[in-house]
């Protein structure tokens, strides 16, 4: 019962903690395109744990059976670190991951990453959701007449 | 059953004293502890941030994320028309204007409305410091003081505290008119006057109310109401923003390729 009203609370909280307000650095809508969302599964090349954005490189295998490096960005480490993510453990070079998230506005192989699903089925989120750095869902004015 | 009910009053009592903002030595609230700003949820950084992550419910992950009661409004910031005008501009260019992208501080109250990023408190009777991990910032707030007369304007203003009963009062003038206060493209003049006031009303929870007065762009002052919660094992670390910063050359790359990237 105990854990059961734990859990409820974490996910109020959840909720709640939908009120942050925009992410902090850069402009998600301006590089990513929110309607162009994506799940790619490939095999890790690079990982770069880096300010403002940290980012890993994905070899990613067609239909055909060519294969494309992708970069996925997401969370500074002091973020990822405090996310569950642990560097040099959580993800490796070699490791076959699926990942979620926007593609960029370019159409170039780079995209948003939001969650990497790991082949046991664990899953992390590597960086926000795709509103939270396109200056917000409404704006700070009411529209000037 | 005497020495029953006398356990049962002490862990009510231990309760309740755990349960109140410590003073400090010199009777005020102690506002000292690491804080995660615009959270209403008690406990650790890992649990009140577990389930669907950081920044967002995760459930619609592509959806943007609201405003929760207790923060901004969205919508009614109270700008004079022509500055309205500009405040929407930005927005529809989708924030690439953003001083933050190019690593220059955020505004006041703008840098304690991250979540993402945990803001430290530091109390001594003459002067409060806070620490704030997102682009390692760091203001010294001495306390009974007068603004200097010849203060530089400058990103994050110049503060000075006082108390009004149990709430920190912080005083900020002298500012440049190069950050945005809230939201997108929230940007303000040289005259702008923030008046913040943090109230320690638990152990666990900070209010934080501000009123922001520009009447060179605002037609009364706004407001912003939120909470900070104390994340007790967290501790502020480095955020060098400028490591790797690739955004300023992608945002002219774009805008050279003629990327679409603004809102219809």
């Amino acid at each position: 019962m105990r854990n059961r009203s734990v859990n409820a609370c974490l996910l109020c909280g959840a909720l709640l903690l939908a009120a942050i307000p925009a992410l902090a650095h850069h402009s998600f809508g301006a590089e990513f395109d929110a309607d162009k969302p994506l799940t790619i599964t490939g095999v890790v090349t690079k990982i770069e744990w880096i300010n403002p954005h940290s980012h890993f490189y994905l070899d990613v295998k067609d239909d055909k059976g060519n294969v494309a490096n992708w970069r996925l960005d997401g969370y500074p480490p002091v973020v990822l670190s405090r996310t569950g993510w642990k560097r040099e453990a959580t993800l490796k070079p070699g490791d076959r991951i699926t990942v979620f998230g926007w593609q960029a506005r370019d159409g170039t192989n780079w995209a948003h990453g939001r969650q990497v699903t790991f082949q046991d089925g664990k899953k992390l989120y590597f960086g926000p959701p795709s509103g939270t750095g396109d200056g917000g869902a409404k704006p700070a004015v009411d529209s000037p007449q | 059953m005497r020495a029953f009910y006398l356990i049962l009053c002490s862990i009510v009592a231990a309760n309740l004293i755990a349960a109140q903002a410590p003073r400090a030595s010199d009777g005020k609230p102690d506002l000292t502890g690491v804080w995660q700003p615009a959270s209403t949820i008690r406990g650790s950084w890992e649990e009140a941030n577990a389930g669907d992550g950081l920044g967002g419910t995760g459930k619609n992950p592509s959806a943007p994320v609201a405003l929760g009661s207790t923060n901004r409004p969205a919508g009614g910031a109270p700008y004079q028309p022509w500055a309205a005008k500009k405040v929407l501009e930005f927005y529809n260019h989708r924030a690439i204007d953003d001083p933050t992208a190019r690593c220059l501080p955020p505004g006041i109250p703008r840098l304690t409305s991250f979540g993402l990023f945990p803001v430290q408190f530091v109390q001594t009777p003459k002067q409060v410091i806070i620490l704030y991990e997102y682009m390692n910032l760091f203001r010294v707030i001495p306390m009974n003081a007068k603004h200097p007369d010849d203060a530089d304007p400058n990103y994050l203003g110049d503060s000075v505290g006082h108390w009004e009963g149990d709430t920190l009062v912080v005083d900020v003038t002298s500012f440049n008119d190069k950050t945005w206060l809230l939201g997108t493209g929230t940007f303000h003049s040289d005259a702008l006057h923030v008046t913040e006031r943090f109230t320690r009303v638990d152990r666990d929870r900070m209010n934080y109310d501000v009123v922001m007065e520009d009447p060179k762009v605002f037609t009364k002052p706004w407001e912003y109401h939120s909470t900070m919660m104390l994340r007790e094992g967290t501790r502020v670390r480095e955020y060098v923003c400028a490591e790797d910063n690739e955004d300023p050359a992608r945002y002219e790359k774009l805008q050279k390729d003629g990327v679409k990237f603004e809102r219809p």
